[in-house]
């Protein structure tokens, strides 16, 4: 902002020398303009698809309809299109063009910094594609409108210009308006913003506001004059700023978002290798003891059946029957320690915190199957006592059941809602509603079973693990159908004990 | 000779069951955990059967297989297993094993297969004795009376013999006689056999 001063104050003493035939510049200048102001505006579309913040759908229309309003503008601009053969302008439509833009911008960032700095209204997600084919269809309606009622009825507009350079007191006016409101918007931006967006908004409106006061007083409002050309210049960096810490932070989020979905193939990958593994080895170790069992038994009543029966032979083999028992329930009993193992490093969690930070990186696995992921979480949940890693993988388990359950589907919405709320006697409630194919009753019944799968690359271990890890946590994993289509998945933990409900306990 | 099974398998458990089993039904039998124990203990020069698990500590069972083979160890192998895939059950099958059971298998499946093993064991030492006595009549044999037996049973006649080793015919009947002789062949057919296991032609 020091150089934006120092810039000013550098023009200012030269700000009413004319600059003669320097027309020549301004089609490029407005070429750039618009350029600039456009693809900043669909760049600010593209971040309200993700976040769905309205303020940033606003501030996207505020670039979008002052980047259209530039061309007609440039168009009007005495003594420059006059060549191509374009019918002069009357003397006043250039100016209300120009007044038109620059107030309507000033309004929307104003509405954009008051909206954005109570960081709420966030779009519903199914709509956000038909809200911003609403917001481009009404930003182009508004330009072109506004551009023709100007062009057709220039008599009627107030009187801006003196002549073809100087403005009138009227353009004082106006000019004093649209500072104070980027006044005022600075203002808030300045006291209230958050957001590198913001940041960076705070330095635009203030190269802004002296691109206003060039324009208007600086120069006296002398057209095509030094100081006239350095408020062009200053509003032309202004619009560059946003569009280069946009393309930043679009590039930059998505190098991560790459990283994220490469990171999540990579450890799903790993996990369901783990898993393969681990039934493989549960299959043969359990299988041993039975084998024994089988060919002992099969033993005994050979050796009963001779003639005479060797009874010594017999219990012999009996007694490594009962062995063999013995140490096929030692190795189930192992498995199960392997499932509480991680289960015994336990902490207070806020599972609300949980289900957002494992539903962040499953939002980029939920895009391919079409599904649309809704967040409903309780307040004041009370924390519970449990094993991060673990959890984490039930919800994420859960989760890639639920896209899977869906995908293929067509002629629905596909819907994954996840809630979150206290039950009574003191257990949190999470719910995975999805709008899949359901569980059809005879699959009910199997469904949490080791090796019980649906899908043809399944190991049939994810819900098993689901239900070991939850009950190991003295919860419970149920499902029922959802209505109309799909089935709902809840599970409940119980609460940490002796917590009262704060909600901020750390994950 | 009492034959003899011979167990493979890490686990003393199964290795206990097999052996009680085998037993109760008249076997004798040898159990090792490993088929390092197996290759240094000492063995009866008997008939028998290999029960094989592919799975084992170290060297796995199929490689152990090719290891026998090569050793010139002629066991029939029964490979048991806790997880038998159908590519491994068809590549110990190709390599020579005569059964490929799955844990937990029936008992007298296991009994059928070791039953089948011990009789093609004892085939191939008959086969084996067989040949060891026709090599030891054949190496009383003279260079010439060889030479001589190897032309008539390729199906030449005295004649054409005598003519090619320039001897009298004379001479060629009297070698080919103690040829018949020495090697025990009662017709022409019979000595013709006898050069075909020795691989003569």
């Amino acid at each position: 902002m020091a150089s934006l001063l120092f810039g000013l104050a550098l023009a200012a003493p030269h700000a009413q020398t004319p600059l003669a035939g320097s027309e020549v510049l301004l089609p490029a200048y407005a070429a750039a303009l618009v350029v600039i102001e456009l693809v900043t505006g669909a760049l600010l579309l593209a971040l309200f698809s993700v976040h769905r913040i309205l303020a940033v759908m606003l501030l996207a229309a505020a670039y979008l309809f002052s980047g259209l309003m530039a061309v007609p503008w440039a168009l009007t601009f005495p003594g420059v299109f006059d060549a191509m053969g374009l019918p002069p302008a009357g003397p006043q439509t250039t100016a209300s063009i120009a007044a038109v833009r620059r107030l309507g911008f000033a309004l929307l960032l104003l509405t954009y910094a008051v909206l954005a700095c109570r960081q709420t209204r966030r779009a519903a997600p199914r709509y956000s594609g038909m809200v911003i084919a609403a917001c481009i269809l009404a930003v182009f309606a508004a330009a072109a409108g506004l551009a023709v009622l100007i062009i057709r009825n220039d008599a009627l507009l107030p009187r801006f210009m003196m002549d073809a350079a100087t403005i009138t007191v009227n353009w004082t006016y106006f000019a004093v308006l649209v500072a104070a409101v980027y006044a005022a918007t600075l203002a808030i931006l300045l006291l209230r913003g958050w957001s590198v967006l913001d940041l960076w908004l705070t330095v635009v409106t203030f190269s802004l506001l002296i691109d206003i006061l060039m324009l208007s007083f600086i120069s006296e409002g002398l057209r095509l004059s030094l100081g006239w050309w350095a408020g062009r210049l200053y509003g032309l960096v202004a619009a560059m700023v946003v569009l280069l810490v946009l393309l930043a932070q679009t590039t930059a989020l998505s190098a991560q978002l790459t990283r994220a979905v490469a990171a999540e193939r990579r450890a799903r990958e790993a996990r369901l290798l783990s898993m393969q593994a681990l039934s493989a080895s549960i299959a043969h170790e359990v299988n041993q003891p039975l084998a024994s069992m089988v060919t002992n038994a099969d033993a005994g009543l050979r050796w009963l059946a001779r003639n005479p029966p060797d009874l010594a032979e017999t219990r012999a083999a009996l007694e490594r029957i009962g062995r063999e028992g013995l140490r096929a329930g030692r190795i189930i009993d192992g498995i199960r320690a392997i499932f509480r193992k991680g289960g015994q490093e336990r902490a207070a969690l806020d599972l609300n915190r949980l289900l957002q930070a494992v539903l962040t990186r499953c939002e980029a696995e939920a895009r391919p199957h079409g599904v649309t992921l809704e967040l409903r979480l309780g307040e004041r949940l009370p924390p519970v006592s449990g094993s991060a890693a673990q959890l984490e993988q039930v919800v994420s388990n859960l989760a890639t059941n639920a896209f899977e359950a869906m995908s293929g589907i067509k002629g629905r919405p596909l819907v994954l809602r996840i809630t979150s709320h206290a039950a009574p006697e003191g257990e949190v409630q999470v719910s995975f509603a999805d709008t899949g194919h359901g569980v059809a009753e005879e699959q009910r019944r199997h469904i949490f079973e080791p090796f019980f799968t649906t899908k043809p690359e399944g190991t049939g271990m994810g819900l098993m693990y689901c239900q070991s890890i939850l009950e190991a946590h003295g919860g419970r994993l149920w499902v029922e159908d959802n209505v109309p289509h799909g089935a709902i998945f809840h599970f409940a933990l119980p609460a940490a004990p002796g917590a009262a409900a704060p909600r901020d306990i750390a994950a | 000779m009492t034959p003899v099974v011979f167990i493979i398998d890490d686990d003393q458990a199964i290795r206990e069951s097999l052996q009680s089993l085998l037993r109760s039904v008249g076997h004798e039998v040898q159990a090792h955990a490993s088929t390092r124990d197996f290759l240094a203990a000492p063995r009866r020069d008997a008939p028998g059967c290999l029960v094989l698990d592919v799975r084992l500590p170290g060297q796995s069972g199929l490689e152990f297989q090719r290891a026998l083979a090569q050793l010139g160890l002629p066991l029939p192998i029964i490979f048991i297993t806790g997880h038998g895939d159908v590519p491994m059950s068809v590549a110990a099958m190709k390599a020579g094993a005569i059964e490929f059971l799955t844990k937990p298998f029936r008992d007298q499946d296991l009994l059928d297969a070791v039953h089948r093993g011990i009789a093609l064991s004892e085939a191939r030492r008959d086969d084996a004795a067989a040949l060891a006595v026709l090599q030891a009549r054949y190496a009383t044999l003279t260079q010439r009376e060889r030479e001589i037996m190897t032309m008539v049973a390729a199906g030449q006649l005295n004649k054409q013999v005598a003519a090619q080793l320039n001897l009298s015919e004379i001479t060629v009947k009297v070698h080919r006689a103690q040829a018949m002789a020495k090697m025990q062949a009662r017709s022409l057919p019979d000595l013709v056999r006898m050069v075909d296991r020795l691989s003569l032609r």
